[in-house]
């Protein structure tokens, strides 16, 4: 199919590599350097979709980030995604394409009565329809909403791409490779500043790619691409293409995009697709140029109304025509350059100016090429429905309220200028509050709150000469405070034309008797009628109108909308446009990827995970892990196949009738040293610690400040001035923390040092009346009877050549010891347990046997210490000292804490003996009472007693000490159970501890 | 008796990522590295004891963040206010500490075994850690360290050589696994050679 | 200068805990417990630098702009 509106020779592509491409099933052609969109329209293709509420056929407006039509689903390498704007995708060999919003085509497509139904269809009609029946809601109004609505369809495979971050550092980031970024790059580089240069596009030159100026004797462009080259060659510099700067946050931190692979049809393998720059910078260029204002008037969205500035880059930049018959309606003097560039292909175009009588270089240079101008006149509306056919036009009054009589003219595109708006989000997200420039009616940068500084067009200055020369210095000002270096850059001779002032005029009246639609926003459908709805109908902020009617509010945030709003606004509101004020920039400044913001963590390293040394020997011996924090343990050791309830039983009453071994490593080990660590202990826990005798444990707990039990452990007196502590896997990092906090703000005259030692030690609980049988075996040189290691005792030993520490401790209520071998020589020692407990009828247990015991003896853990209870509540106030302070203690006595039926841990067993208790159901003393029934305590914890053989639980009661032999009920709403229950003490299992004794 | 090393089983010999047609002088080089001592000293606040004289492995303790005094064997590195790891290859040297610092006035505490100890060689290994890690590589000069994040785990980052740029990277060592992927992952866009 | 991310946000350190051993009122120990000014604006709060040097420091942070003013060490005095 020939490329019927690509010129025959010109545009910045290469023409030497043809590319083949689909769009909604046809194949097309067009070159390597081409967008999707300049492909499409060198082919004559214009309708590319539908609009999103009134299913309007949509075209091109823009070439670049502007655009708000040309969204579309992208098919590349087996993959597919949606929301690709087709003025940004760069043309590769294969690429698919189709339009999206619209069934059961573009061409045809049903969701046009929307266009019909209109008048029903007004801003706010979401706020006022389908609420009623509210019935219809779940099973009419929403499944049609959902089919009716969306931009495209993502995928559902798995995203095969990589993404990667990176964080780097620079003395500048400069934001656009247009003149003002070129210039200040060249002199900061020069100073031998770090510059990372970056530019959103392709092509490096920004404006320069096409306009018509000189810069020391060279065409913009030539004078641009000399540049890059020289910065190219510098080591200080870093010069990235597709990459834009979407996001200014705290402290100079910018976040870039890097588009590494979408412009190729596959990502090479290993390489990442796109990459996310985090980007500290001294100082901050923001040289992001400026984006056309559209002129309002009816019609507007028609295919072939385009931007003036999109149809001169289509022309210089792709060689692509966008029509054969402009028409170009202009506020201000850059619509004539377009007409220029048409006719220097030989397409004449007319041109309606709104102004009167304007006079400047480039007006008198379109007169003398022949170019049809009129004065004072200007587009009413635009005809054709699927393509512009032709405009209604008028004269306008010199105030701008009267239309002279209607004429028709025959056009197939309608080219418009509203004069510039400056792109300033980045300037604004830095914190920088924008002011409105009276002058050139749009919003500048004002005062920066952090090291940023905007140039040239972003700054509202729209003459080359000026941006070059401050932009020069700029670089060259701030570089030296940075590198102090002071190198001479010479500034260029610039020519170019001077600009007459532009019209301050932007929406074109309604013609009597017509109801045109005149579109404000582009993509969410928003017209100059739904504002003026909004604002009869109360709606005085621009946040609440944006929000109101979605102003602004679509993918492209309003870059071609927000201003012509504001003016809309103020217009009708007789105010001046900042006071109306405008919404809020946020990042991103485009939609960026998700998978970018992702990176690497995805699948199994989403994130970190911890093993212990023994971990492989589990994984070898059929261990069904559980996420215990970011650790992984053996919840239990599944044999033949198991059920979780049968091995954890079976597990469990091994432990209570033979020996079990259970890996404890992640349990937290902090290593204390010091002259003062006896008496650190003794104020960070609230029993007495200043006479542990060396070689023995003790178990103890910790306070926070208000009293609540942070954490429980056992500490052990190694030598004098040495301990060692463990606390729960859970606590450990906070615990360390806790110390520190301490020793660094409060009692820094203590000398004691804390360090973590989890890593360093592998442990190993070995349980069960046959332990020191084992233990015997284990230690053959070492004293580990009841004498030689009583019950909290403490000795070293040597494991076949290796060094152990053996404490005497239990958490099972059985006679138990844990032992700790230098994490290298875990596996080592786990094997040699399991060998030597081989008759003794070993078997490893994990977490749920473990729970299982302890719950059973009524040992609290995490789920009593759950950030709520007090000692007592736990039945630990005989470890409360009188005698010392500790950090807590002022708390414990608050009326509350030291009430006479304060709630208090007790056991709960099923009256039937049979049913299994809902861990965090609640206690009630009369199921079948009204609602709300009054809860006396909640089930902490639950288990299968293997004592017993029934289920067993643990309750934080109210007034518990009393209630022991009561009978309440258990409820549970979620689980849908009410259980009959009998409260006995919480000591289910050997009630005197006498088997840790033993 | 066998010891196992933190990355045991995870670290296999071969040539990753992006390797073809390079040069293996051109390849990333990573490595585990295993059996070295690794002991945490620390001054008490109230001892006044100067530092000058006392030296272990004829290395002293420079109190200055960053610094790294080293020799061939062993690298003295600064781990906060009055806080070293000592990391060396010579075991045996654990006694002369022992004895040097005594324990009114100083803490000293082996933890060789709880860490992982990634090492990785070339002329991207700063890209790499850059991937991961937010400190600004650009002033990280041999015979410097670090305490950061990779990828959300804590390490301690030391600078053992430039040209190439080498670093040893000291993780928590049950993060093993999880860190050896993240920086095995970073360098596969360069392609690496793990040995 | 560092990344957040390596360090973790410890409370007000402008509270000072009351002498252990020693006797306080109920509201002495209340206003140290629980009671806290909500400044929008500066403010000196406590950071730990975890993934750093572990040490505990107080920063001068403005609450509403996130604009840091100062670092103190952590038994550093305060003009």
């Amino acid at each position: 199919m020939t490329q019927s509106y690509r010129i025959e020779t010109g545009g910045l592509i290469n023409r030497n590599k043809k590319i083949s491409f689909k769009f909604n099933g046809v194949t097309y052609f067009g070159y390597e350097g081409d967008t999707l969109a300049s492909a499409l329209l060198a082919n004559g293709v214009h309708l590319v979709g539908r609009s999103f509420k009134y299913h309007r056929p949509r075209g091109f407006f823009g070439a670049g980030v502007d655009e708000p039509y040309a969204v579309v689903q992208l098919y590349r390498n087996g993959e597919t995604e949606p929301n690709i704007k087709a003025t940004e995708q760069e043309l590769f060999e294969g690429l698919e394409a189709s339009s999206v919003n619209c069934w059961p085509s573009v061409n045809f497509d049903i969701g046009a009565i929307n266009n019909f139904l209109k008048i029903f269809l007004p801003a706010g009609f979401y706020y006022k329809t389908f609420m009623w029946p509210k019935s219809f809601w779940y099973k009419i109004y929403e499944p049609f909403i959902r089919k009716a609505a969306g931009l495209g369809v993502a995928s559902t495979k798995h995203d095969k791409e990589r993404y990667e971050h990176k964080y780097e550092y620079c003395d500048f980031l400069i934001v656009g490779s247009g003149p003002s970024g070129l210039a200040s790059a060249y002199s900061a580089a020069k100073n031998g500043a770090k510059v990372i240069l970056a530019e959103d596009k392709p092509r490096y030159g920004g404006s320069l790619l096409t306009s018509d100026v000189n810069i020391g004797n060279q065409s913009g462009k030539d004078w641009a691409d000399g540049i890059i080259s020289e910065l190219k060659e510098m080591p200080n510099v870093s010069v990235k293409n597709r990459s834009q700067v979407f996001g200014y946050y705290d402290h100079n931190m910018l976040v870039m995009s890097e588009k590494v692979s979408d412009h190729l049809p596959k990502t090479k393998k290993y390489h990442p697709n796109k990459r996310l720059w985090y980007i500290r910078a001294k100082e901050v260029l923001i040289s992001s140029g400026s984006i056309e204002r559209p002129i309002v008037f009816g019609n507007n969205d028609t295919p072939g109304v385009m931007l003036s500035s999109a149809a001169k880059e289509y022309l210089k930049v792709y060689g692509v025509l966008v029509g054969k018959k402009p028409l170009v309606f202009t506020n201000n003097d850059s619509g004539y350059e377009t007409a220029i560039e048409f006719k220097k292909h030989g397409v004449d175009s007319i041109v309606l100016d709104s102004r009167s009588n304007p006079q400047s270089e480039i007006i008198d240079e379109a007169k003398n090429l022949g170019i049809n101008i009129k004065n004072s006149y200007v587009v009413v509306a635009a005809q054709g429905y699927k393509k512009v056919k032709s405009a209604d036009v008028a004269t306008i009054s010199e105030d701008k309220k009267t239309l002279g009589k209607i004429e028709n003219i025959i056009c197939d595109c309608i080219c418009v200028s509203g004069f510039w708006t400056p792109t300033i989000h980045l300037a604004s997200q830095s914190g920088n509050k924008t002011k409105f420039n009276e002058e050139i009616d749009a919003f500048v940068p004002g005062v920066s709150k952090q090291n940023e500084s905007t140039l040239g067009a972003a700054n509202g200055v729209f003459t080359l000469e000026e941006t070059l020369k401050t932009s020069f210095d700029k670089g060259k000002e701030l570089s030296k405070k940075i590198t102090e270096k002071d190198n001479e850059v010479s500034i260029p001779n610039v020519v170019e034309k001077k600009y007459s002032k532009h019209d301050k005029f932007w929406c074109v009246p309604l013609p009597k008797g017509k109801n045109y639609k005149r579109f404000l926003d582009f993509q969410n459908d928003v017209a100059v009628s739904d504002v003026e709805i909004a604002l009869r109908e109360g709606y005085r902020s621009i946040e609440h109108v944006k929000r109101y009617t979605t102003l602004g509010m679509a993918t492209d945030q309003g870059k071609t909308s927000n201003l012509n709003g504001l003016q809309l606004v103020s217009e009708i509101e007789n105010k001046v446009v900042p006071s109306v004020g405008h919404t809020t920039f946020r990042p991103p400044y485009t939609p960026i990827s998700i998978g970018a913001i992702v990176g690497r963590e995805v699948g199994k390293h989403s994130k970190p995970t911890r093993k212990s040394p023994i971990h492989n020997w589990h994984e070898e011996h059929n261990a069904v892990f559980v996420d215990a924090g970011v650790w992984l343990r053996p919840r239990y050791y599944k044999k033949g196949n198991e059920t979780l309830f049968e091995a954890s039983k079976r597990e469990a009453k091994n432990v209570r009738t033979n020996v079990g071994v259970c890996d404890v490593t992640t349990l937290g080990k902090i290593d204390v040293k010091g002259p003062d660590a006896a008496e650190f202990l003794n104020r960070v826990y609230t029993n007495a610690w200043l006479k542990l005798p060396v070689g023995k444990a003790r178990y103890g707990v910790m306070l926070r400040e208000d009293g609540v039990v942070m954490d429980d452990g056992t500490t052990t007196r190694i030598s004098e001035n040495h301990y060692h502590m463990t606390t729960t896997t859970a606590q450990a990092a906070n615990v360390l923390s806790h110390l520190e906090y301490y020793l660094q703000l409060v009692w820094p005259e203590l000398n004691v040092n804390v360090v973590s030692t989890t890593e360093q030690w592998a442990g190993a609980a070995i349980a069960g009346p046959k332990s020191r049988d084992l233990l015997k075996k284990l230690f053959p040189k070492t004293d580990v009877s009841n004498e030689g290691l009583p019950f909290m005792g403490y000795v070293e030993g040597d494991l076949f050549g290796v060094k152990a520490r053996i404490f005497r401790i239990s958490f099972s209520g059985e006679l138990a010891y844990e032992v700790n071998v230098e994490s290298d020589n875990g596996r080592f020692m786990w094997e040699k347990i399991i060998e030597l407990g081989e008759e003794f009828q070993i078997q490893p247990y994990g977490t749920e046997a473990l729970s299982t015991l302890r719950i059973e003896m009524g040992h609290v853990a995490g789920s009593e210490l759950d950030g709520r209870t007090i000692p007592y509540d736990n039945a630990l106030e005989g470890l409360l000292s009188k005698k010392k302070d500790f950090i807590g203690k002022r708390s414990l006595r608050r009326t509350a804490f030291v009430a006479e039926d304060r709630q208090r841990i007790v056991g709960v067993v099923p009256l039937d003996k049979k049913t299994s208790i809902p861990e965090g159901s609640h206690l009630v003393k009369d199921a079948s009472a009204p609602l709300p029934n009054k809860k006396l305590g909640h089930i902490s914890a639950s288990c299968w007693s293997v004592e017993h053989d029934n289920p067993f639980s643990l309750a934080i009661l109210k007034d518990g000490k009393n209630m022991i032999g009561e009978k309440l009920f258990v409820m549970s709403p979620l689980k849908n159970k009410v259980i009959p229950v009998e409260i006995v003490s919480s000591h289910y299992v050997d009630p005197k501890g006498e088997r840790v004794r033993s | 008796m066998s010891s196992i090393s933190a990355l045991n089983n995870v670290h296999s010999k071969g040539q990753f990522g992006d390797f073809e047609g390079k040069d293996d002088k051109n390849l990333l080089s990573i490595s585990e590295t295993t059996n070295l001592l690794i002991v945490q000293i620390v001054q008490y606040k109230s001892s006044n004891s100067s530092l000058d004289n006392m030296q272990v492995d004829g290395l002293n303790l420079e109190d200055n963040p960053s610094s790294v005094s080293s020799n061939d064997n062993t690298r003295i590195l600064w781990n906060g206010p009055r806080n070293w790891f000592l990391v060396s290859k010579k075991k045996e040297i654990l006694n002369e500490i022992e004895k040097k610092f005594n324990d009114n006035e100083f803490a000293v505490t082996d933890i060789s075994h709880s860490k992982v100890i990634i090492e990785i060689e070339g002329k991207e290994a700063k890209e790499v850690l850059k991937k991961g890690c937010p400190y600004n590589f650009g002033e990280l000069e041999k015979n410097q360290c670090l305490n950061s994040t990779y990828n959300g785990m804590s390490v301690t980052i030391d600078m053992v050589n430039d040209d190439p740029d080498k670093f040893r990277i000291f993780g928590l060592r049950s993060f093993g696994e999880s860190l050896y992927h993240s920086i095995t992952d970073a360098s596969l866009e360069f392609g690496y050679i793990a040995k | 200068m560092r990344s957040q991310n390596e360090f973790s946000y410890g409370g007000d350190a402008t509270v000072k805990r009351p002498e252990i051993n020693k006797e306080v009122t109920d509201q002495e120990w209340d206003n140290f417990v629980y009671n806290r000014v909500s400044p929008r604006g500066k403010h000196l709060e406590l950071w730990q630098h975890l993934s750093g040097c572990r040490q505990w420091i107080k920063v001068e942070r403005d609450t509403a702009t996130h604009e840091i003013f100062n670092t103190y060490k952590a038994n550093e005095e305060i003009a």
